[in-house]
């Protein structure tokens, strides 16, 4: 009989090939444009060291400048979408993200104090301020809400008020320190100009590290979609895949954060693009939300770096500006399943 | 053989159950009975293995508490609906054990198609679980259990959401998996239902077993009467089946 096998894959596993391809085509099209365009087909000979590469300037324009920003928009991109579809999945809340839960705003309050902080150069060690920054957030969100994961909404509100806090502290210890304003500020808005090799291999051992683990966990964050019974009943234990997944997504948020200041919407926009254009929910998509997310980064710091050329917009006004709306849509949607 | 000794269940400050001592037998179907408040849903949780307890629950010869060797089905009263996921997706979600999370064989893919035949659900298979029916999200948690192929499954009021009909269906085919050595343990208000199918019935309340037994034993004993206030009469039809009403004029 024909109708047997008639049940479809849970999931396409060429959509995830399909994505890697996108991720590659938007990555040559970002280091090819600019106030100097590039060739095409010299940039790929350059990168894959055949001969007839580019040379002089165009070489060192690609690999030392292009090149590093576009990675570094990459693993921003693919850590915000990942951890914000994780954080919705753990959280049971289709609008949780780095931003809501307060994780953003205490990994910026912790990068501030490293930018800040007089004498002492701790700009190295920028990344683990705000990562300290960003679970110190997450933990108060959880603390002041009470119950661990119980209630999702709690959780979320606890994270609006924790991170206005921060934020607030934040300011306060910028506007103190007006002499690092102007990079604070620049920082805040976001942006991948600073991206050299240096900040790209530093941010990216953490951001690997945690896409690593949450694309290992994502297989089985399905089942906290379910009763914490069902979920253990199929061999998971519940609150032990939380604590991992929420300490691996807040590690790839507050790397993101540091190396690129904040950065908004990515963590919503594209885990809700990814399941709606395919129509499924099942976590087996995580490594696809990272690939469009590092795409959909790769693709606004563009629009920033050329828009307005020479100047140049902060990349999160572009994730703004297609983020925002697109926030509205989907709690219009949310409400409507709702009803 | 689950042998439970002395079991207690506390939660902050109260004590939800409290020395029980019950034998259940393997392949049989056993049916947890008693008022609301008894602790029916709590023990099933302790029997799952997912909730702490003081005493001993072993399964075979294996203590239950965390134990992710076994493998249990747990059908809950009120499930937690994950918004957007398909009805073949959330019964697959039963193959998760077998196959390792994250892949689907062929033979799932197979299975899930004919549970969904066996529970009326095929055709269903593309639509969102949170657009189903109560009975239908019933029989989709059942199908889910099924395909798990359980050597224990732990039903918590698997009738509730169903009309008479589909109890019936239902019912029957969690019967089935007797056959196959599984072993039952449900709770179901509707006593004339659980004295149908269960072999053993155990008789709840506050938190305490006050009698365990074969169905036919429990079902006219005083134990059982005491459990609800002596607020049920049992009569006995011509076929010997026993049925359990409530008394109207002793309800105020």
């Amino acid at each position: 009989m024909k109708q047997e096998n008639s049940l479809s894959p849970i999931w396409n596993w060429r959509i995830t090939g399909l994505s890697f391809g996108l991720l590659f085509f938007v990555s040559i099209l970002a280091v090819s444009f600019g106030p100097v365009s590039l060739d095409f087909s010299k940039i790929l000979r350059t990168l894959f060291a055949l001969p007839g590469g580019l040379t002089g300037q165009e070489r060192t324009l690609l690999i030392d400048l292009r090149l590093p920003r576009v990675l570094l928009g990459a693993l921003v991109g693919a850590a915000l979408a990942t951890s914000g579809a994780v954080y919705q999945t753990v959280f049971r809340n289709p609008l949780a993200d780095p931003y809501l839960l307060g994780v953003a705003a205490g990994a910026g309050l912790g990068a501030t104090i490293a930018l800040t902080s007089s004498g002492a150069n701790l700009y190295s060690l920028l990344p683990i301020f705000s990562f300290c920054g960003a679970i110190f957030a997450v933990l108060t969100s959880f603390f002041i809400s009470g119950k661990f994961f119980a209630e999702p909404n709690s959780l979320l509100l606890s994270g609006i008020a924790v991170g206005s806090f921060a934020t607030a502290v934040q300011t306060y210890l910028q506007q103190r320190h007006s002499s690092s304003l102007r990079p604070v500020y620049s920082w805040i808005l976001g942006e991948l100009t600073v991206a050299n090799w240096q900040v790209v291999s530093r941010s990216s051992i953490y951001i690997m590290i945690a896409l690593v683990i949450l694309i290992t966990v994502s297989k089985q964050l399905d089942g906290l979609m379910l009763t914490d019974e069902e979920a253990y009943s199929l061999g998971i234990n519940p609150n032990r895949l939380r604590i991992i997944a929420v300490i691996a997504a807040t590690l790839a948020t507050a790397t993101a954060v540091s190396a690129s200041g904040l950065i908004g919407f990515v963590g919503i926009v594209v885990p809700h693009l990814v399941r709606g254009i395919t129509r499924r929910v099942t976590n087996r998509s995580l490594l696809t939300i990272a690939l469009v997310g590092a795409s959909f980064l790769v693709l606004a710091d563009l629009g920033a770096r050329t828009l307005l050329s020479p100047a140049e917009l902060p990349i999160g006004v572009i994730t703004a500006f297609v983020g925002a709306p697109f926030f509205l849509v989907v709690l219009r949607k949310k409400r409507l399943v709702a009803k | 053989m689950i042998r439970v000794q002395d079991l207690g269940v506390r939660l902050g400050d109260r004590d939800i159950l409290k020395e029980i001592n019950v034998e259940i037998e393997d392949a049989k179907w056993t049916c947890l009975v008693g008022p609301n408040g008894a602790g029916k849903t709590t023990f099933l949780k302790a029997l799952l293995g997912s909730l702490a307890y003081s005493g001993s629950i072993t399964d075979g010869s294996v203590e239950v508490f965390k134990n992710h060797g076994r493998n249990v089905a747990f059908v809950p009263q009120q499930p937690q609906i994950p918004i957007g996921m398909r009805v073949a997706e959330y019964v697959m979600l039963g193959r998760s054990k077998r196959d390792g999370w994250g892949n689907e064989s062929k033979k799932s893919r197979n299975m899930v198609a004919e549970v969904l035949k066996l529970t009326g659900l095929f055709g269903m298979q593309n639509q969102f679980v949170s657009h189903l029916s109560g009975g239908e999200t019933q029989r989709a948690l059942i199908a889910r259990a099924l395909v798990q192929e359980p050597t224990l499954i732990l039903l918590d009021e698997p009738t509730s959401a169903l009309d008479l009909h589909h109890q019936i269906a239902v019912l029957n085919n969690i019967e089935l998996l007797k056959e196959r050595g599984v072993t039952i343990i449900s709770t179901m208000h509707d006593i004339t239902l659980a004295a149908m199918y269960a072999e053993k019935l155990i008789v709840m309340k506050e938190g305490r077993v006050l009698l365990n037994g074969t169905s036919d034993f429990v079902i006219h004993s005083e134990e059982l009467k005491t459990a609800f206030e002596n607020r049920i009469n049992v009569f006995t039809l011509e076929s010997g089946r026993p049925v359990i009403v409530a008394k109207k004029d002793l309800i105020n």
